[in-house]
């Protein structure tokens, strides 16, 4: 799993163009939307499409994303219950 | 009703292939060679936190770094319009949209290539990042976009709508869109396809200090001779300037639609400044830029002349801009009298 | 501030999925049609989207405007220059006529329905090269112009939703400010694979009929069309003993300022796009009979028009529909497409209806469903919308 979690914090960075974050410095638990890093609904976007790319993981609605992209722990959850690839 | 109040140019920046966000062109221009020349990018970092800039291809922080840095010395943060001209608009993200749609399918595309594609997407970040709700406009006409873009904010000025403009034009490439721009005869032989990004600042009623003054300008398309000549007349009302500021690139063809001018204003120095800054659909808010700049200094510098020779602008310099022999451009730049500088 | 100048409008021209010309636009209005349904024409995978499609191919257009076969032409500038051919025709301008007319075209996509196609062919077959000259947006205003004759002055303005809307503000500038007598204003924009894809990756289109205004909305439906006003002097339409078939009293464009792809939830660009329209016609607000809204049908945009309108019209709120039901989101060209619209509600005297619409919302306004008006509409407001919060209105005045 932390394997996982790390590479998931790699793609992140790099689908979002994170220039400036390295994955020790994102938090685990630490909220992705709003505070913490500061995304926004483009960023929930990107990251569905990083989602179907990498994982084979399809999100139909948008609004669901949010939920699932709280946190690294929860993202990483929910790809390794779900992931197709 | 129509207002005459003149209209100052409160400051001029630029992104390209001389060095950026300065005026050192004017006395040490870097010269090139070659097909294609990417511009030389400033620090970003001192205009664009890097959260901010994660999403913005080069010409949206080009963009963005010369507007703030036209506000900043025009000393305005809230400009009352905010218009905006490019050619092919963010090309580098269109490129990347396209070539993945074309060649992995119409799936798992990305937003943000997508969003940054759109044209009017440089107007309304600037829009965004100054937090200015004031009119808001994008021009996409070619090499004419920086012109279309002027013309709207003169009009804007005339009604007496608005106090400060922001009027810039940007235009990137990417070897690929340097290819087609060739392909399209937009940048002919003997040109380097070059990027630019300008923004100028203006405003009517500032007791701050200004490059110059903008007393008028005229476009048309494919004007017949009595019009060219009646658009002069107009501009420069019997009073011949110093100087004219030029499209003329050292191409034949290109070069020869600015033959007219010498029937009209016999005598009066063709400024150039192509061979310095290349040629793309941004060129001729380069040209403005450079006419504005001289007339700040109260010099026209030696690289801008066909005779090597330095020129005190006290008449004015009028710029014209022609694209594809058919859209022509004039406006006339005036040196501010007593007490602007 | 009013100006001195009025804006006369001495014809107008229009296609879209609705209809070809006036004639059949109206009639699909009036018979509350919708022109939205499966994808017919554009050749793309993702035929699960409904879209509102002009009714013609290319190859059809191209034949009804006598273009040669092979002649390096694009669809957004075919149908611009149908809409373009019908409005020249009703103003009774002729070639000679349009050495003194300027051409504004509001378009975003331009030329891309071909580039898309040829891409792999200018990059790997160095062939198809003709189609490079006709990829961007100012070439494509030229094409549509160049057919008819030479214009004294052409640009293309670029900003999404609103760029047809801000063609006719700046039409309208350039005879108040006396620059220009006749100014030919608008927008084309057709369909293509590259912003179907794009609106895709935002996950704003419905999967099925889109339905604006409504609790249950889940998008927008693309169309496509194009659409052009004359906008005419009165010294310039009495010279010509031509009647105007509406005024341009007023209009406004503001800058939303909040996100690249999502309104404000207070409608901030909308409210002063409006605003500064009622103030520039010297309108107040109880003088509007009839908005015809964005409308678009995402859960964003109809929340915030509907913020934006109630901040401004509060109990005073006028009949409301959205047409984007009927004629599917035009883009570029939905600020003259809907002001042709809210041309033909003013001469033939109904008010479009909010086609689709069941459910309120807890939070918009309830849209009209009924077509006949309890009064004679005077002034409609027609709103344009666009990616980075590029807002403008416009005001239609019926004349005397």
């Amino acid at each position: 799993m932390e394997e996982m979690i790390l590479k998931l914090k790699q793609e992140i960075i790099e689908v979002l163009n994170l220039e400036d974050v390295k994955p020790e410095d994102i938090d685990n638990d630490a909220p992705l939307f709003g505070e913490g890093l500061g995304l926004d609904s483009i960023d929930a976007l990107e990251l569905i499409v990083l989602m179907e790319k990498n994982y084979g993981i399809k999100l139909q609605d948008p609004a669901k994303g949010k939920e699932i992209f709280k946190s690294i722990n929860v993202m990483a959850d929910y790809i390794q219950k779900n992931r197709t690839r | 009703m129509v207002q005459d109040n003149k209209i100052k140019i409160l400051s001029a920046k630029q992104i390209s292939i001389q060095n950026p966000l300065s005026e050192e062109w004017m006395e040490s221009p870097l010269a090139y060679t070659g097909s294609y020349v990417p511009a030389i990018d400033p620090e970003f970092r001192q205009f664009i936190s890097a959260g901010d800039a994660r999403r913005m291809g080069k010409l949206l922080k080009r963009a963005l770094a010369t507007s703030l840095s036209a506000l900043k010395e025009g000393g305005v943060e809230n400009p009352d319009a905010i218009i905006t001209g490019t050619g092919f608009g963010s090309v580098e993200n269109t490129e990347l949209f396209l070539d993945a749609m074309v060649r992995e399918g119409e799936q798992m595309l990305k937003p943000t290539q997508f969003m940054q594609s759109t044209h009017n997407t440089a107007s309304s970040l600037i829009g965004i990042h100054t937090r200015s709700h004031g009119y808001n406009s994008t021009y996409t006409q070619k090499g004419m976009s920086f012109d279309c873009a002027l013309y709207d904010a003169w009009l804007q000025f005339r009604l007496g709508k608005i106090k400060t403009a922001l009027v810039g034009s940007h235009d990137e490439m990417t070897p690929v869109f340097a290819g087609f721009m060739r392909k399209a005869d937009h940048v002919r032989d003997c040109e380097i396809c070059s990027e630019a990004a300008v923004s100028v600042l203006m405003g009517t009623g500032q007791d701050t200090p200004a490059y110059c003054t903008l007393d008028g300008m005229v476009i048309l398309n494919r004007p017949d001779p009595d019009e060219l000549a009646d658009a002069v007349r107009s501009l420069t009302d019997g009073n011949a300037p110093s100087a004219i500021m030029t499209g003329m690139s050292g191409n034949a063809e290109n070069d020869s639609w600015y033959g007219f001018l010498v029937k009209l204003l016999p005598n009066i120095p063709l400024l150039r400044y192509k061979h310095l800054f290349g040629v793309n659909f941004s060129s001729s808010a380069i040209g403005f830029y450079t006419a504005a700049c001289c007339l700040k200094k109260g010099l026209i510098p030696a690289c801008l002349t066909n005779d090597g020779n330095a020129i005190i602008p006290e008449g004015g310099i009028l710029t014209v801009n022609i694209v594809e022999d058919r859209h022509y451009s004039i406006s006339l730049l005036k040196p501010i009298l007593c007490g602007g500088l | 501030m009013a100006q001195n100048r009025s804006v006369l409008i001495t014809g107008c021209g229009i296609i879209c999925a609705i209809g070809n010309g006036k004639e059949e636009v109206l009639k699909s209005l009036l018979a509350n049609r919708t022109g939205i349904g499966p994808l017919k024409y554009l050749k793309t995978t993702h035929t699960e989207f409904p879209v509102g499609e002009v009714k013609m191919s290319d190859t059809e257009m191209e034949q009804a405007m006598g273009i040669e076969p092979g002649t390096p032409v694009t669809r957004t500038a075919l149908m611009g220059m149908i809409a373009l051919h019908e409005a020249l025709g009703e103003a009774g301008l002729d070639r000679d006529d349009l050495k003194e007319c300027s051409f504004v075209n509001g378009t975003t996509v331009g030329g891309m329905d071909k580039s898309e196609q040829y891409y792999t062919d200018f990059i790997e077959n160095d062939t198809r090269n003709e189609y490079i000259k006709t990829h961007d947006c100012g070439s494509c205003s030229e094409m549509i112009a160049d057919r008819f004759g030479r214009f004294r002055y052409i640009t293309t303005i670029s900003t999404a939703c609103s760029s047809a809307a801000n063609a006719v503000e700046l039409g309208a500038d350039m005879i108040r400010s006396g620059q220009a007598d006749i100014v030919v204003a608008g927008g084309s924009e057709c369909i293509t694979k590259f912003h179907l894809n794009g609106f895709n990756s935002l996950m704003i289109l419905d999967h099925g009929q889109c339905r604006p205004f409504d609790a249950e909305r889940a998008g927008l439906n693309l169309g496509e069309g194009a659409a052009y006003l004359v906008l005419e002097s009165a010294e310039s339409a009495a010279r010509r003993g031509v009647k105007p078939v509406a005024l341009l009293s007023g209009y406004g464009n503001a800058c939303d300022a909040f996100h690249q792809t999502a309104s404000s939830p207070d409608g901030e660009g909308a409210y002063l796009a409006m605003s500064k329209a009622l103030a520039d016609a010297e309108l107040r607000p109880s003088d509007i009979d009839y908005i015809n809204a964005h409308g678009t049908g995402t859960p964003n945009n109809d929340v915030s028009e509907s913020q934006a309108m109630k901040r401004l019209f509060g109990d005073a709120m006028p009949p409301v529909s959205s047409t984007k039901s009927l004629t599917g989101h035009t883009t570029s060209a939905s600020g003259s497409v809907e002001a042709v619209i809210c041309i033909l509600a003013l001469r033939n005297g109904f008010v479009p209806v909010n086609y689709a619409w069941a459910n309120p919302m807890d939070d918009g306004i309830v849209p009209n469903m009924e077509l006949k008006p309890s009064h004679q509409l005077r002034h409609i407001l027609c709103n344009s919308f666009g990616f980075g919060g590029n807002d403008s209105s416009v005001i239609l005045t019926a004349t005397d």
